[in-house]
């Protein structure tokens, strides 16, 4: 590897139907599971959505509706992140 | 894009540098007509073994009841030859069944390995020559690499699979259903991560297979066992859906073995409870309790397969 290579980004695009939320935010090991920094945005179909830069791997994630964390019920795994709680993970190639 | 066998390339990150991953197929015991299926696996094994930095080299337990029944086949030698012994060691074993497949397999692999590897278990009786069979080739991978990357100690891999599946209906009513009548609180942490308790795909490191293969190896349902064994010392899990694949024909699971996989279930469950609180005084009261729960249990899935599979 180069010095100086950046291993690449791919967009993902994270969908949320918690349609009688009133803030939806992204959280996970890419933001430090920040509630803040990544809200998501609200669509005329009432879904939540935000699209993500991500690196190569595999990245733990979950949705923060209205503050309560909730798993992406279409995710391709599950797993627990560092405080213990199950939250999804996708792949990123 | 999506990922398929041909553009499957392990993670390069930080942590997949620390260990290595020790990829372990399991031969198909009924040697199929048609090698299409087993080329396409090895099509990928090709790719693992050409990777030494990152794959051990692969290794394909084959049962010497398998080798002997083809010994006259060309074809079968042929690819024996020029595919499974070319880009994997063979481990010819004498096995009773595949759980013994899978233990001569995984402990000579961690005899090999070290402390930070990883052990990913690849069935070889899939479809793999298909569509489908390519693109969940093309996404096995991440078993190991979870392990390696989220720092787990085991990942399972789900297939999807109909209502009316035979898999799907021995775990709900069967597998799941004497879980949950032995096991309560075990059972609903396993049912947090997977549907699919007997997958027979999955990763597991070092430490947890030491554990694992230290501990009494049951004649079966291995994955449940572990599975089992994860939650009783609080292991890190993950489950990874793998996509749409089936297995071969020959190892699909008519009415008889369906019930022969419930009831291998109920009898390894048992001498897991056993063993667990056979100490407590009054392990033989509760344990007859349990029996007759069991029982109900048993019958009840037996009624519901034969509904479903005859």
């Amino acid at each position: 590897m180069s010095p100086g290579y950046q291993k690449p980004l791919r967009a993902i695009n994270f969908i949320c139907r918690a349609t009688q939320a009133t803030a939806v935010s992204l959280v996970g090991d890419f933001n430090d599971w920040n509630p803040i920094s990544h809200p998501m945005k609200h669509m005329p179909d009432r879904s939540w959505l935000l699209t993500l830069n991500l690196k190569h791997g595999h990245h733990r994630y979950a949705f923060l509706v209205d503050g309560v964390l909730n798993l992406d019920p279409n995710a391709q795994g599950i797993t627990r992140n560092d405080k213990g709680e199950r939250v999804s993970l996708v792949p990123v190639s | 894009m999506k990922k398929t066998a041909k553009n499957v390339r392990v993670s390069k990150t930080k942590k997949a540098a620390a260990g290595k991953i020790h990829p372990i197929i399991i031969y198909p015991f009924k040697q199929p007509n048609d090698y299409s299926d087993l080329e396409g696996l090895y099509g990928m094994v090709s790719r693992l073994a050409a990777e030494p930095e990152s794959y051990a080299r692969p290794l394909t337990v084959m049962d010497r009841k398998t080798f002997y029944t083809m010994e006259g086949n060309r074809a079968f030698l042929d690819f024996r030859d020029n595919a499974v012994a070319r880009h994997s060691e063979i481990l010819d074993a004498w096995c009773v069944d595949t759980c013994q497949m899978w233990y001569e397999g995984l402990g000579a692999a961690f005899e090999r390995g070290a402390e930070n590897d990883v052990y990913w278990l690849i069935p070889g009786d899939f479809n793999y020559g298909t569509t489908g069979g390519q693109e969940v080739l093309g996404g096995l991978h991440d078993l190991p690499e979870i392990i390696l990357e989220l720092d787990q100690d085991v990942c399972v891999g789900e297939i999807a699979t109909g209502h009316h599946n035979s898999k799907h209906l021995i775990d709900t009513y069967g597998t799941f259903a004497l879980l949950y009548t032995w096991f309560p609180s075990e059972a609903q942490e396993i049912r947090q991560f997977t549907e699919r308790p007997r997958s027979e795909f999955f990763a597991i490191r070092h430490g947890f297979l030491r554990e694992a293969l230290m501990q009494r190896w049951y004649p079966y349902e291995q994955t449940v066992v572990m599975l089992l064994q994860a939650v009783f010392s609080k292991k890190r899990m993950s489950r990874f859906m793998v996509g749409n694949i089936s297995d071969l024909p020959e190892g699909r699971e008519p009415l008889a073995p369906a019930l022969q996989q419930v009831e291998r279930t109920e009898r390894v469950l048992k001498s897991v409870w056993r063993e667990r609180n056979q100490f407590r005084s009054d392990w033989v009261e509760q344990y007859r309790q349990l029996e007759i729960r069991s029982d109900q249990v048993r019958r009840a899935a037996f009624t519901i397969l034969q509904n479903h599979l005859t």
